[in-house]
């Protein structure tokens, strides 16, 4: 009796454990927190305040993760409310049909496949075997190699099996010393550094490979906190306008904030912030034209024609595409 | 055998596959009953998913490179442990100063050596072969030499007695002594070798040309593709138990319990 009492017991708590609900307070919002050039905004978010500026009673709560898959996952479990990343890692869980849409747009950035092979200049020239590192699969930069490869060798997998998981970091070091790996798909600032570099030649350009401007990251918050605190998700929603409008219109005062947390002096960060082709945006672009591509790859399953299925009524179709 | 022992075995089968079932059962429909669905697929879903990866091949390419990398460490890792093993039952001095390496190696995790080794030989088959060699290589001697050592003296002296050569000593004396212990070491390393294969490919996303399970369950976490990972999940699991019920039994059966070393 005793030991089907405990059984019994040890069940319920594996119940309650697996469907604990959360109860969190309305005035609560959890933010992941990322380090790029990219997430300039949300760093800047983070530095003023400016969540709590638009809606002074919020408590928010920065968390900083690992990967960009872990914040997805996160924010799936419910224990995220507002997360950034790239369109494709955005669309593919949208795909999955989870919660949450596109608050705003971050920026615009230019990305790109780098190699010291002085003899590869196209996808062709890449033989097996050869290593491409990127973050991970299914990033933005795997699905801008996917594009280039469907152009250039008429299949989209073509490079599926050079690929190779590795943090920004690691890979641009391995470039530059030339070891581990043959190629490497990155953004900035990290693909500013190898540029910078004689030895090393970009092979496939990103907005050559999409075909235009697209954006590259993008602000998700979970329908669950639209839910919960209508007010606190349109402060978010301001706290990053603010932001972009700062970034653009005065670069010069950002890098007070922003650079020291990106590890960078005053000088290269305004180097990077006002290179060709970084711009700052709450408006999407390329969204549509990321999620046709996904979808004729094999790589989601879900589609739509309307821009408006992957948005939050915080921005407006008709600047989105 | 005993009426007694028949109803036993009965029990334990009885239980068994009770608790299978139940499990399954719960599988099945809590994920649907709690909603939470999308995060923890129901039981149907994966083995559908299981299914659809087997048939378009994709997975059987990823079991086969990771039974490459494992059996390559595996036997690679036997012939050195055989080595080096024994050196150190002819030298005493080999023996010492295995006995430190052993310490040191010992309780290091592979995973944890894995960059150093990516610097040394670079990324992909190679590095993960060596952090397999790594992970099982050192259970091994412990266990080989603890067979070893704990043969009981009078066997070795009623075999020289008898006139054995030295090398049907070892032959006939020896390893079948040590064997239980060799064996257990097998069993460790088998479980070892997977471990180290899976996470090495998952934390550093470190592949071959077609990568094996860990790197199958890291691309299609980032697809989100929930169902997948546990399909990737659930192979390594069934290899592993068809490993270690056909070909791990299979050879303490036709050895140790031949013999009549165990029950």
């Amino acid at each position: 009796m005793k030991k089907t009492a405990l059984l019994l017991l040890t069940l319920l708590l594996g119940l309650s454990l697996f469907s604990c609900g959360k109860s969190v307070d309305k005035n609560r919002v959890v933010v992941a927190q990322q380090f790029g050039l990219g997430y300039a905004p949300v760093i800047l978010m983070q530095e003023l305040n400016l969540i709590e500026k638009y809606y002074p009673e919020a408590q928010v709560e920065w968390v900083r993760l690992g990967s960009g898959g872990a914040i997805r996952e996160g924010m799936a479990g419910g224990n995220i409310d507002v997360g950034s990343m790239g369109v494709p890692p955005y669309l593919i869980a949208w795909a999955k049909g989870y919660d949450y849409k596109i608050i705003s747009a971050l920026c615009e950035m230019p990305l790109g496949l780098q190699t010291y092979h002085e003899n590869v200049k196209t996808l062709k020239d890449i033989k097996p075997g050869m290593k491409i590192a990127l973050p991970s699969p299914g990033s933005i930069q795997h699905i801008l190699l996917s594009m280039a490869a469907a152009k250039e060798l008429g299949n989209p997998k073509a490079l599926d099996q050079n690929i190779i998981a590795m943090a920004h970091p690691d890979g641009v070091n391995a470039l530059i010393n030339q070891v581990e790996i043959d190629g490497h798909f990155t953004s900035p600032p990290y693909i500013f550094k190898e540029l910078e570099q004689d030895n090393i030649h970009q092979v496939v350009n990103a907005r050559d490979a999409f075909g235009g401007d697209f954006t590259f990251l993008v602000t998700a918050a979970t329908g669950q906190l639209k839910k919960r605190n209508p007010e606190l998700f349109n402060a978010v929603y301001k706290a990053l306008e603010e932001a972009i409008i700062m970034l653009n219109e005065n670069p010069e005062k950002t890098a007070e904030y922003v650079a020291p947390v990106l590890n960078l002096d005053r000088e290269t960060y305004m180097k990077y912030i006002t290179w060709e082709g970084v711009r700052f945006s709450t408006n999407p672009h390329g969204l549509l034209t990321f999620l046709d591509f996904m979808n004729e790859a094999g790589y989601v399953d879900r589609n739509t024609e309307n821009v408006k299925d992957l948005l939050w009524e915080t921005l407006d179709p008709a600047w989105a595409d | 055998m005993l009426k007694s022992e028949i109803r036993e075995r009965r029990v334990t089968v009885i239980t068994k596959v009770l608790f299978i079932f139940v499990l399954f059962f719960f599988w099945e429909y809590l994920p649907v009953w709690t909603g939470r669905d999308k995060l923890f697929p129901p039981l149907s879903r994966v083995l559908e998913s299981l299914w659809q990866n087997l048939t378009t091949g994709e997975l059987l390419q990823h079991i086969k490179f990771s039974l490459y990398l494992i059996f390559s460490g595996i036997g690679l890792g036997i012939i050195l442990a055989f080595f080096l093993t024994a050196f150190c039952m002819i030298s005493k001095t080999f023996a010492r100063i295995m006995d430190v390496i052993v310490s040191i190696m010992h309780p290091l995790p592979g995973i944890a050596l894995l960059p150093v080794v990516m610097l040394l030989v670079g990324l992909g088959a190679k590095a993960i072969i060596i952090i397999i060699i790594h992970s099982i290589l050192w259970p091994l001697i412990v266990n080989s030499l603890a067979g070893f050592r704990a043969i009981p003296k009078i066997q070795l002296e009623l075999g020289r007695n008898i006139g054995m050569s030295e090398f049907r000593l070892i032959w006939a004396v020896m390893i079948p002594n040590a064997f239980p212990y060799i064996l257990s070491g097998l069993k460790i390393a088998w479980a070892r070798s997977w471990r180290a294969l899976v996470s090495a490919e998952m934390v550093f996303g470190a592949s071959g040309v077609v990568g094996g399970l860990g790197w199958f369950i890291y691309k299609t976490r980032y697809f989100m593709d929930i169902e997948s990972v546990f399909a990737g999940l659930i192979s390594v699991i069934i290899i592993g138990m068809l490993v270690d019920e056909f070909l791990l039994k299979t050879l303490e059966n036709k050895t140790v319990k031949k013999w009549g070393m165990s029950a």
